[in-house]
C-alpha cells in the first residue's frame, strides 16, 4: 500500500518563465510538435507555460503591469477527501479509461479512451488534451522517442501523469536492488529536473521530511492553489461548503511573495 | 433493376416543380454529409473547430436537441399506451418514426463526436459501473438506455412498414404485426423508463455533475429533471410541428383535430412546468451554486453564450404557455403551429444554452469568455443529418400507412 501523495510547488519568484520543463515535458511523453503549433487551442501539450497579466482587462497604466509565468500541468486532483479521491475527470469517464492510484497520480489508459472528450469538459484547469490530428514527428525526433510512454494515437485524450513511468522504472530499479518498501522510490518528473532555477520542487505531500509537506505548504502565506477560492474562506465555512459540494483539491502549490499574482491564481475577483 | 429504374423515373415525372427542388436541395445535402463524414471519419476532427478549451461543440448540441425533441416519443407512447390518451392514437405512427429518426441521428452525431469511432463499442464491452451496478459516468448510462430505448424504437416501428397494402397480405407479416401492436403497452412503458433516465442524464445529469465547472455545476442533479421536463414539453411541440407542416405541404388533413388539440393540451401543461423549473434553476444557479465557487451567476453568463441563449429561451417559453393552454387559442390553426415553433425552438435554445455557455465560461481569471465558429464539415455533417431524417419522412409519409386517418379518409372518397 502506497502511503506516498505526490505533490509539487512551483517558486513563481524563482521561475524565469524560460520554457525548459515545457519542452522536456513534450520530449519526456513523446508529445508530438505541429507546424501550426502557434494555433494553441488545438495544441498537444500536457504543461502549458501560462503568460498572467494584471492587466487582463487592460485598465492598467504604464508602469503598473505586471507579468509572471506560470507553468500549468495536470493539478492530480483528489476532491474533498484525499483518503477517497475523486477527482473531477476521473468518474466521467464512460469507459474506464481514467483512474486515480493510490498515490494520488490521475492516470489515462490511452489506448481505452474512446475521444469522447467528456473528461475535458469536467476538468477545471483545461490539463487535459486531446489528440486532433494524427501525431507526427519530424526528422529524427520518432527516433528519439521515450520507449517508456506509449505514443497516442489520433483522437485520443492525453495527461500529465507526473511522469508516472519514471517512478516504474525507479519502482523497478530499487526491486533489482533487493529494495522493496514502495514507498522509499523517490524520483522526479521531467518538469522539475529541467528547471534550471529550481522553482518547480516536486515530492510527498505527507512526508513531513519532504520540501512540500503539505501541511507546511498550507500555512505558508506565499502558497496558493489555482483557482481554488475555498481556500481563502475561514475553517467553518470551508466545512460548510465542503458538506455541499466536491472542490478539485489539487495537490500543486504556487509560491509567490506578489499578492496581485497570488489574488489573480488564486480566486476571480470582483465577479 | 429495370423495374426499379423505371419506377424512380415514373415517380420522379410524377411530382410537382416544388417538390423536385426540395429533393434536390435534400439530396445535395446528403451526398455533401457523406463527403465531409468520410474526411472526419478518415482525417481526426483536427477540421472542427472544437479545441481543447470548447471540448464539445455543435454534433453535441445536435445529439442533446435530437434526443430532447425525439423524447416526444416516449411522452406521448406514454399518454396513449399507458394513460389511455386515445385520441392520440392517429398521430402515433408519426410520432415512433420521428423518435427513431431522433435516435438513430444521435448515434450518428455521436460516432463523428467521438475522436476513436472503432472503439465506440468500448462503451459496452467497459461500461463505468459504481457500486450496485448503478452508473458511474452519466454516459454510460446515455449509451445503454440509448440502446435499449433504440432497439425499443425499432420494435415500435415495425407494424408502421408491416401495415403497407402489399405486406399486410401476406399472413405471416400480417400477424406478426398484429401481434407486436398488441404488446406495444410493454414497449410504451418500457421506453418511457428508459427514455426518461437518458433524458435526464445526456440533457442535464451529463452536465450537473461537473463540479469543477460553475458554469454547469448544480446539487441534487437539478439539470437532470429539469432536462426530463424539458423533453416532454418540447417533444410534445415537436410531434405536432412535423404533422403539421407535413399537412401544409400535402394540403390534407393528416389526422383529426383533436388529436392535435389534445396533444398540445399536454404541451402547454408540460410548458408551464418547463418554466417554473427552469425560474426556480436561475434563481438557484443565482443564489446558492455558483456563489459556492465565489463567482456570481451573472458573471458566468457574459461571451456570446449567457444572456443571449437564456433570454430567448424563456420568452419563447412563454409563447406556447400563452397560446396552448387557451382553448380558443389553441385551436387556431395558424396560432397553433407558432406555439409548437416556438416550443421546439425553446427547448435547442436551453440544450445551445447549456453546451455552448458551459464551455465559454473562463475557468481562469485572467482569461476572457471562449469563442466557438462550427467549420463547414460540422456544419454539413449537422445539416445532412437533417435532410436525411426529412428524406425518411418524406418516404414514409407518401408510400407507408404513416397517417392512418389520411387513408381511411381517402377510403371514404
Amino acid at each position: 500500500m502506497m502511503t506516498v501523495r505526490w505533490g509539487m510547488s512551483i517558486d513563481l519568484d524563482k521561475c524565469t518563465g524560460c520554457g525548459a520543463c515545457q519542452v522536456s515535458c513534450m520530449q519526456e511523453n513523446n508529445m508530438p510538435i505541429f507546424d501550426e503549433d502557434s494555433d494553441i487551442p488545438k495544441r498537444v501539450t500536457f504543461l502549458d507555460l501560462m503568460k498572467v497579466t494584471n492587466d487582463f482587462q487592460g485598465d492598467k497604466k504604464y508602469g503598473e503591469v505586471q507579468t509572471a509565468f506560470v507553468p500549468k500541468m495536470c493539478m492530480q486532483c483528489s476532491g474533498n477527501d484525499p483518503q477517497h479521491p475523486q477527482p473531477p475527470c476521473v468518474s466521467v469517464c464512460p469507459v474506464v479509461a481514467t483512474d486515480v492510484g493510490d498515490d494520488g497520480v490521475v492516470s489515462q489508459i490511452w489506448s481505452r479512451c474512446i475521444g469522447c472528450r467528456y473528461c475535458q469538459a469536467a476538468c477545471p484547469y483545461e490539463a487535459r488534451v486531446f489528440n486532433w490530428w494524427k501525431p507526427r514527428y519530424q526528422g529524427d525526433f520518432a527516433r528519439g522517442l521515450n520507449p517508456d510512454v506509449s505514443v497516442a494515437s489520433r483522437g485520443a485524450v492525453v495527461k500529465c501523469t507526473f511522469c508516472s513511468h519514471i517512478w516504474k522504472r525507479e519502482r523497478d530499479k530499487a526491486i533489482s536492488r533487493g529494495e522493496t518498501d514502495i514507498n522509499k522510490v523517490t524520483y522526479t518528473p521531467a518538469c522539475a529536473s529541467a528547471c534550471p532555477t529550481g522553482a518547480i520542487v516536486f515530492g510527498d505531500l505527507n512526508n513531513p521530511n519532504s520540501p512540500v509537506f503539505e501541511t507546511r505548504l498550507k500555512n505558508d502565506p506565499r502558497a496558493v492553489r489555482m483557482v481554488h477560492s475555498i481556500d481563502q474562506q475561514p475553517e467553518n465555512e470551508r466545512a460548510r461548503r465542503m458538506r455541499i459540494k466536491n472542490y478539485p483539491n489539487p495537490k500543486v502549490y504556487y509560491l509567490s511573495s506578489q499578492k496581485w499574482l497570488r489574488d489573480i491564481l488564486s480566486a476571480f475577483q470582483n465577479s | 433493376m429495370k423495374t426499379i429504374i423505371e419506377f424512380i423515373k415514373n415517380e420522379w415525372n410524377s411530382f410537382s416543380k416544388n417538390t423536385k427542388i426540395a429533393l434536390a436541395v435534400l439530396v445535395s445535402l446528403f451526398a455533401l454529409f457523406v463527403i465531409f463524414a468520410i474526411q472526419i471519419l478518415f482525417w481526426g476532427l483536427g477540421y472542427t473547430d472544437m479545441n481543447n478549451t470548447f471540448a464539445m461543440g455543435l454534433w453535441i448540441i445536435g445529439d442533446l436537441g435530437f434526443v430532447a425533441l425525439g423524447g416526444g416519443a416516449f411522452f406521448t407512447g406514454f399518454m396513449l399506451y399507458i394513460l389511455r390518451v386515445d385520441k392520440l392514437e392517429p398521430l402515433i405512427n408519426s410520432t415512433v418514426l420521428i423518435g427513431f429518426m431522433c435516435y438513430l441521428f444521435t448515434f450518428v452525431l455521436l460516432v463523428f463526436d467521438i475522436g476513436q469511432p472503432l472503439r465506440a463499442w468500448f462503451g459496452y464491452a467497459y461500461p463505468n459501473w459504481g457500486a450496485h451496478l448503478m452508473p458511474q459516468s452519466m454516459l454510460t448510462e446515455v449509451v445503454w438506455c440509448l440502446t435499449f430505448y433504440f432497439l425499443v424504437l425499432c420494435v415500435e416501428l415495425i407494424p408502421i412498414p408491416l401495415k403497407h397494402k402489399i405486406l399486410d397480405k401476406i399472413p405471416v407479416l400480417h400477424y406478426t404485426g398484429h401481434y407486436l401492436h398488441r404488446l406495444m403497452w410493454i414497449m410504451a412503458a418500457v421506453g418511457t423508463f428508459l427514455s426518461f433516465f437518458h433524458q435526464g442524464s445526456l440533457g442535464g445529469g451529463m452536465w450537473d455533475v461537473l463540479y469543477g465547472k460553475p458554469g454547469w455545476w448544480r446539487a441534487h442533479h437539478q439539470l437532470f429533471f429539469l432536462a426530463i421536463v424539458a423533453a416532454t414539453a418540447g417533444g410534445t411541440c415537436m410531434m405536432i410541428m412535423v404533422p403539421k407542416i407535413a399537412e401544409r405541404i400535402m394540403k390534407k388533413e393528416v389526422a383529426p383535430k383533436e388529436s392535435f388539440w389534445t396533444l398540445a393540451k399536454i404541451s402547454g401543461v408540460m410548458f408551464i412546468f418547463y418554466f417554473v423549473f427552469r425560474i426556480y434553476d436561475v434563481y438557484t444557479m443565482t443564489t446558492q451554486f455558483v456563489p459556492l465557487a465565489d463567482r456570481t451567476f451573472a458573471s458566468t453568463l457574459g461571451g456570446y453564450y449567457g444572456w443571449t441563449t437564456l433570454i430567448p429561451e424563456l420568452l419563447l417559453a412563454l409563447v406556447p404557455i400563452a397560446i396552448l393552454n387557451v382553448k380558443k387559442l389553441r385551436e387556431q390553426e395558424n396560432l397553433l403551429f407558432i406555439a409548437v415553433i416556438c416550443g421546439a425552438s425553446a427547448i435547442v435554445f436551453s440544450k445551445i444554452g447549456v453546451v455552448l455557455n458551459g464551455f465559454s465560461v473562463p475557468l481562469f481569471p485572467w482569461r476572457g469568455f471562449a469563442t466557438y465558429m462550427p467549420t463547414i464539415q460540422e456544419w454539413l455533417i449537422l445539416f445532412g443529418s437533417i435532410a436525411t431524417m426529412i428524406l425518411i419522412y418524406m418516404g414514409f409519409a407518401a408510400y407507408l400507412p404513416l397517417f392512418p386517418h389520411l387513408e381511411k379518409h381517402e377510403h371514404h372518397e
